[in-house]
């Protein structure tokens, strides 16, 4: 019982969902709406309640644990931290919340993924290798694609803008869409299998 | 000390290589795509006074590469007297866009209320877009100032996507996708995209069938634009380091290609 309730809950809102989606019947767009907007508004204040309290547990263990302990100390700071700030001063422009945020977050979050570029240029070093016909093919795509994306690219022969252009039109936009096509397959069959009760890992315990 | 080995040259490399191109300040100017283009000729189409949304759907991580491109549009948008509505479907996204829409404003001498808005973040993009299409007033009761969405002169009339010229969401993932498929699809609103050169390959096929109005992507986008506006800013002085950085890895592959066919034919494999 405790596995077919959430199971008949999901499928019949599932259901419902859908086939409001396609109807333009004032009465199926207003069901739509309010599940859509108010609904899954209310069950993602929860979700972020249980993300929270897990994150805070999670790190409590690793401190006790004494894992990574300077940095899991920090992460509970600034989770505890954060809302605090918001809830006394407000996260309107100038406030304490959007000082930290500016110039602690977007500082460390610009840094680490602007470390990529070292990475991505190491790697090139050592593993963009021509060693087969296809690899050669990629590596060649790569250089044109890099180089069209740079200022010189037009410099040194000016059609290779036009060549970079025919890679991102042709197979670069196929290989994409059939990824695109997988992947709405995939989803359509996975949300099948859940609406109808053949998936039910989402329901975790047993098989 | 520790012996530095050959990634370690390489890092080394490249922070000289980007850190002499960043004090040289050279303009080497670009070629304008017709990508750019088409965004550049949509909003100055636009009759004046036309109300545009700008989405800022973007994470803090990515602002050396979105903030010239936002840049780049809202200077163009301002120029042309667009009445702008900023909104942010990212958290990380609300203070970087108010923050952009302010300091444009200023320097064209425009008024928040009258001239733009910013009505903040909402969560649950999904939820936000289509309840937007309903009723904008209902989705932001007031700004990101607190302001009532009544008291703000610019959004009389502006119920929901039907007074919106189109949406220009300015994304470092695959929010746009979203913009298309709820904004787009179900209420008809025109959808361009400003967005991080990784993800231009994935709009493409948006842009190739429609879907997608409009992109420019990365600092190269960026840097078009600017030309396109005759006005320089962080795109065209970071297309000096983008291009010595890309000329450096494509030496570094360079390198490891002539290293590897070396060691294969003194093991006699090639």
């Amino acid at each position: 019982m405790r596995r077919r309730i959430p199971q008949l809950v999901c499928g019949l809102f599932g259901l419902v969902t859908f086939l409001c989606y396609f109807s333009s019947h004032p009465i199926a767009r207003k069901i739509y709406l309010t599940v859509t907007l108010d609904y899954w508004q209310i069950i993602f204040a929860f979700t972020l309640i249980v993300g929270a309290l897990s994150f805070v547990r999670v790190n409590l263990r690793a401190v006790e644990r004494g894992e990574d302990r300077p940095y899991k100390i920090v992460s509970l700071i600034g989770v505890v931290l954060m809302p605090i700030l918001a809830l006394i001063w407000g996260i309107r422009g100038g406030s304490p919340f959007m000082w930290v945020f500016e110039n602690i977050q977007v500082p460390m979050q610009a840094t680490v993924f602007s470390l990529l570029a070292f990475f991505v240029a190491s790697a090139s070093y050592r593993g963009f290798r021509a060693r087969s016909l296809q690899a050669a093919i990629l590596l060649g795509a790569a250089l044109l694609i890099l180089i069209s994306r740079s200022s010189i690219g037009d410099l040194i022969w000016d059609r290779i803008p036009e060549a970079a252009e025919w890679v991102r039109s042709n197979p670069a936009m196929s290989a994409r869409r059939a990824i695109l096509i997988g992947i709405g397959l995939g989803s359509l069959t996975t949300s099948v299998r859940v609406l109808v009760g053949i998936e039910r890992t989402w329901l975790g315990g047993e098989k | 000390m520790k012996r530095l080995e050959s990634r370690h040259w390489v890092f080394i490399g490249l922070f000289l290589v980007v850190l002499l191109s960043m004090l040289l300040q050279v303009d080497l100017g670009v070629e304008v795509s017709s990508d750019t283009t088409r965004l550049f000729d949509y909003i100055e189409n636009l009759p004046p006074g036309s109300t545009i949304m700008i989405s800022f759907d973007h994470e803090a991580s990515s602002l050396p590469e979105i903030r010239p491109l936002a840049l780049a549009v809202l200077r163009h948008a301002f120029a042309r007297n667009q009445r702008l509505v900023g909104v942010a479907l990212l958290a990380e996204g609300t203070g970087i866009g108010y923050r952009l829409m302010e300091q444009v404003g200023k320097e064209y001498g425009k008024v928040y209320g009258e001239d733009y808005v910013f009505l903040g973040f909402k969560p649950q993009y999904i939820a936000a877009m289509l309840s937007m299409g309903e009723s904008i007033r209902q989705t932001f009761p007031e700004d990101y100032l607190g302001r009532s969405y009544d008291s703000l002169p610019m959004l009389q009339g502006v119920r929901n996507y039907d007074q919106i010229a189109g949406v220009i969401s300015i994304a470092d993932g695959s929010l746009t996708t979203h913009w298309i498929e709820y904004a787009g699809n179900q209420y008809g609103v025109r959808v361009s995209a400003a967005v991080a050169a990784a993800m231009v390959t994935t709009y493409d096929p948006y842009l190739a069938s429609g879907q997608l109005h409009a992109m420019i992507g990365g600092l190269r986008g960026a840097a078009e634009y600017e030309q396109l506006i005759h006005q320089g800013g962080s795109g065209l002085r970071g297309m000096l380091a983008q291009t010595t950085a890309h000329m450096y890895v494509i030496l570094m592959i360079l390198i490891g290609n002539v290293v590897y066919f070396r060691g294969r034919r003194k093991r006699g494999e090639g």
